[in-house]
């Protein structure tokens, strides 16, 4: 958080702007840990939460075309493994 | 379900949903920062990227043993106990490798590296995705359930190789956890790590009860639908 002021006023400064491209070894490392962290706490919520609500939904269609069947089958007489 | 399962059903639910509340708690507001080489506070990625990783694992062998007796004697809840297992492979499969890059990030600059043990991870979870995708659009036959198996078993060769790939060829990923106590050097990561093993077991129950449960349901929606075609009750 620390960083922000200084390079909100290198950014603000036209004096500063690159002009050439220098290659580096290794370099600055910027990312935020917070940020990071925020993220792979929520990618791994957001999949497990997605998993579950397909998983739920998929059961849920299963067992209404399971009743459907059933009635079916029992409307027809043939009520001898649909309860299997 | 019947009463009884129910019951156990919402008592692992309870459980696990209590545990998670503890050990997040635990992580951000009592486990201490560890050192910038290994991230910083990015490092707490790891009480869940671990115990999401031996969740893995745990599927993994779920579906290798439910495969391995598929194959020796067909059954339905052999099947599905194996479907589930790769299923819920698949998803802590891409926590491990959705989380880890996060915690690569700052702690080696580059989200990914091909290093041994994320190249053996990826080609793992790749196996598990392979088994998944075959089972969803291969169809439901016997013998693309026995092809589905004998995958299965094999994919579950590979991970033994994950966890041994930093002992056999190195590379750059961290090696805290040993068999002689491991480095984990105050008692609060320890402790949160533990907790992040049990919460994150209870939670690959849970879902791969649930998965199992899909997996019947279709097997049952399949003989009733043969059931219906047979006495001329459904068209197809």
């Amino acid at each position: 958080m620390n960083q922000a002021q200084p390079q909100a006023a290198t950014l603000s400064d036209p004096g500063s702007r690159s002009t050439e491209f220098v290659a580096v070894q290794g370099g600055g490392e910027t990312t935020s840990a917070a940020s990071l962290l925020i993220a792979a706490y929520l990618m791994m919520w957001g999949l497990l939460f997605v998993f579950v609500f397909l998983s739920w939904r998929r059961q849920a269609r299963v067992e209404t075309r399971i009743a459907e069947l059933e009635k079916a089958i029992a409307a027809g007489g043939g009520d001898g493994g649909a309860g299997q | 379900m019947t009463g009884t399962k129910d019951k156990l059903f919402y008592a692992l639910l309870a459980a696990t949903a209590a545990i998670f509340a503890y050990l997040i708690a635990y992580i951000f507001l009592v486990t201490p920062l560890a050192q910038l080489q290994a991230g910083g506070l990015a490092q707490k990625i790891f009480y869940f990227h671990v115990p999401a990783a031996y969740a893995m694992y745990l599927c993994g062998g779920v579906c290798c043993i439910s495969s391995a007796l598929y194959l020796y004697s067909p059954t339905d809840a052999r099947d599905a106990a194996a479907r589930a297992g790769a299923d819920c492979a698949v998803v802590f499969g891409a926590m491990v490798l959705g989380s880890g890059p996060l915690w690569a990030k700052k702690a080696w600059g580059v989200y990914w590296t091909w290093d041994p043990r994320l190249t053996t991870t990826l080609l793992s979870v790749l196996v598990f995705v392979s088994v998944v995708m075959l089972r969803a659009f291969a169809g439901n036959g016997e013998a693309e359930r026995k092809f589905a198996s004998a995958l299965g078993v094999l994919g579950t060769v590979t991970l033994p190789i994950i966890h041994y790939a930093v002992v056999m060829w190195g590379g750059n990923h961290p090696t805290v956890i040993t068999k002689t106590g491991g480095g984990l050097r105050h008692p609060a990561m320890s402790h949160a790590l533990l907790v992040g093993f049990v919460a994150m077991t209870l939670l690959a129950g849970l879902l791969m009860w649930c998965r199992a449960r899909l997996t019947l349901s279709l097997s049952r929606v399949a003989r009733l639908e043969e059931q219906a075609i047979a006495t001329g009750q459904i068209d197809y």
